[in-house]
């Protein structure tokens, strides 16, 4: 630990070298690229399940790189995705392109509606509540766009998505491969950029974003890039999503069942952690699989743990984890670093009379 | 034209009164209460419950308003005191996410015991004239509770002292302290007040037609919108936002098509929020 004191900190789960940060990224390649054949290799069903998993923890990677980056809440995550499906179906559907154009349109789509929101808001200098209401009006704006638009979208009975190969279905073991494939990939991007001098930037504008103004960082442009990057991923996601699945619907894209969702996701797992995304998509995957019963519980189970994490521990499973391994790898010697305690634990002035 | 406008003129003052609970809280201590359509949800399931025992509308719905109300300072008691103990946007936005955990609770409890709830006063009678068009019962009943609210409202924040001080809090709450007001005292009453406002929309709701169980996100979507382009705390605001609101709403929806009306409505918060975030009566 004393050796890293004078040198650069790369990353939230941090090693004082480049070769370590990337070993989470290999650990979990690992893994996802077992787990098939360990677990559930020929269940269709436990398959879809993997790759509904997948595409949560890479939607998840995209919002970690827009909010728990640079701050700008962005409650679009299912719209942006949707630009993304909608963009590349449509386009597939009324063209004889192939898969890979689709794909690409809809992946740009989605960086450019992304990058103009961060632009909106970087311009009028919205705070992060605002940025999060205008992004909001847009995810409903943009789902009634989907009703109304009836001979393009199909509206609620949806539109069927043809032009990608068999192997890739989401209830195939290539699908799963697929996304474990995009996944990975994003991470190694999420990464790339914490260890750059764009890392750097992302950290000192999300602590003081004066203070990193004053130190030279052009935070509105850094704002824009993590927004467009973040939101291509986002796109890019949605639109294999449609391809894998075959069929979509506003309720894929919808903001109940995409935004709510990696909120708490993401969230769970800890915000601007490289691996939180992952941990929350794969432990709430398995809670929704325990729950299956009654999906008003289920959204009961989803309030309580999202009061529960934001009462209790703020930084997500991740930054527990670190936080314990340090203690341990200090050997329980020293006091560890406490939170700040409570700001205001002043006693309230008597209540006013009359 | 003239029927369109005062049509427009009826949802306003739904619109107006839906807002002003959402807008009040907001405008104390920056919390926006992502849970208060499931609130609204919450008092027309009981008032439903009530109404089927047998008891009068009236008592049903009093009860209803004081159950919301009771809900509400069980929030204020019990998630905004972590909220408070924030400050600045970290406030707000931890108030955002506490409530919206809140808002599942709530609605996906009321879903799961009460799939079908559904809350309908139905309110008898000829349809009234008003500058010679006919309006139905039920929303004229409507706008005249919304009215009385506007009105009781205004005069409560302007007339007495403790409605003084609800507004010092609003301005400044470092101030408010050093003048001898406990800004939680007055956030709780504001809550409570903010849960039997809740109460009241469910009854004028349900008036012109079925209020449903699972209404509530799109009633919050709606307080939101309301409470942007009417400006933070401001009870004025909340009334003339929804009312120009309203007008633009049934407008569009009479020359230019439902659907598009919804995204009209959108896009008059967010062109708010963009030219001017403070909203139209905001300080």
């Amino acid at each position: 630990m004393a050796t890293t004191r004078s040198r650069p900190r790369f990353g939230a789960v941090v090693s004082g070298r480049v070769g370590w940060a990337l070993l989470p990224i290999v650990a979990t390649a690992a893994i996802l690229a077992v787990l098939p054949s360990v677990w559930f290799g020929d269940s269709p069903y436990t398959t879809s399940l993997a790759v509904q998993a997948l595409a949560f923890a890479a939607y998840g990677v995209g919002f970690n790189l827009i909010f728990g980056s640079t701050n700008q809440l962005f409650l679009c995550v299912g719209a942006l995705a949707g630009v993304g499906g909608y963009g590349a179906a449509i386009l597939t559907d009324e063209t004889s392109l192939p898969m890979a154009a689709g794909v690409a349109v809809g992946t740009a789509s989605a960086a450019i509606v992304g990058g103009l929101l961060s632009w909106i808001a970087v311009r009028r200098s919205l705070g992060v509540i605002f940025t999060g209401i205008v992004t909001l009006v847009f995810s409903l704006a943009f789902a009634n766009l989907l009703l109304g638009q009836r001979d393009l979208t199909g509206a609620e009975t949806g539109l069927v998505v043809t032009g990608a190969p068999a192997r890739i279905g989401d209830d195939q073991v290539g699908g799963y491969y697929l996304f474990a494939g995009i996944l990975v990939g994003f991470l190694v991007v999420f990464r790339v950029l914490q260890l750059s001098h764009v890392g750097w930037a992302f950290r000192a504008l999300r602590d003081d974003e004066v203070a990193a103004e004053l130190a030279g960082v052009d935070v509105s442009r850094y704002r824009i890039y993590a927004a467009t990057l973040g939101s291509a991923m986002i796109g890019l996601t949605g639109a294999l999503l449609a391809y894998s699945a075959g069929f979509i619907s506003p309720t894929t894209y919808s903001f109940d069942r995409v935004d709510v969702r990696v909120l708490v996701l993401v969230a769970f797992g800890g915000l601007g952690t490289l691996l939180g995304p992952v941990i929350g998509a794969g432990v709430f995957a398995v809670l929704d699989e325990q729950l299956t019963a009654s999906l008003e519980l289920r959204e009961v189970l989803y309030g309580v743990f999202v009061i529960a994490i934001f009462l209790g521990f703020r930084h997500g499973v991740v930054h527990a984890f670190v936080a314990l391994s340090r203690r341990i790898a200090r050997g329980w010697g020293g006091r560890p670093v406490e939170p700040d305690p409570p700001q205001d634990s002043r006693p309230e002035p008597p209540p006013v009379s009359g | 034209m003239r029927a369109v406008i005062l049509d427009g003129i009826v949802l306003g003052l739904a619109f107006g009164l839906l807002g002003v609970g959402m807008t009040l809280v907001y405008g104390l201590g920056g919390v926006i209460n992502l849970a208060y359509g499931q609130i609204v949800v919450l008092a027309a399931i009981v008032i439903s419950l009530r109404m089927e025992d047998g008891w009068a509308t009236v008592q049903a719905a009093l009860v209803g308003v004081l159950a919301a109300a009771g809900v509400a300072v069980l929030l204020d008691q019990t998630l905004m005191r972590a909220v408070y103990r924030q400050h600045g946007e970290e406030r707000t936005l931890m108030g955002l996410l506490l409530t919206l955990g809140a808002a599942f609770v709530i609605g996906g409890l009321l879903t799961w015991r009460y799939p079908a709830g559904a809350l309908y006063i139905n309110v008898t009678g000829e349809p009234v004239s008003i500058l010679g068009v006919p309006m139905a019962v039920g929303s004229v009943w409507a706008s005249v509770i919304a009215l009385a609210v506007a009105a009781v409202l205004l005069l409560f924040f302007g007339g007495t002292t403790f409605g003084r001080g609800v507004r010092s809090v609003i301005q400044d709450e470092t101030g408010a302290r050093l003048v001898g007001i406990s800004p939680s005292f007055v956030r709780t009453v504001i809550f409570a007040l903010s849960g039997a406002l809740a109460g009241i929309v469910a009854i004028t709701q349900s008036m012109s037609g079925p209020l449903t169980v699972n209404a509530g996100f799109e009633l919050t979507t709606f307080a939101l919108i309301v409470t942007v382009v009417g400006g933070l705390g401001s009870v004025a605001g909340a009334f003339l936002a929804g009312v120009l609101l309203g007008v633009v709403n049934s407008l569009s929806a009479h020359y230019i098509g439902q659907y598009i009306t919804t995204i009209i409505l959108l896009g008059a918060a967010a062109l708010t929020i963009l030219i001017r975030p403070r909203g139209l009566l905001g300080r």
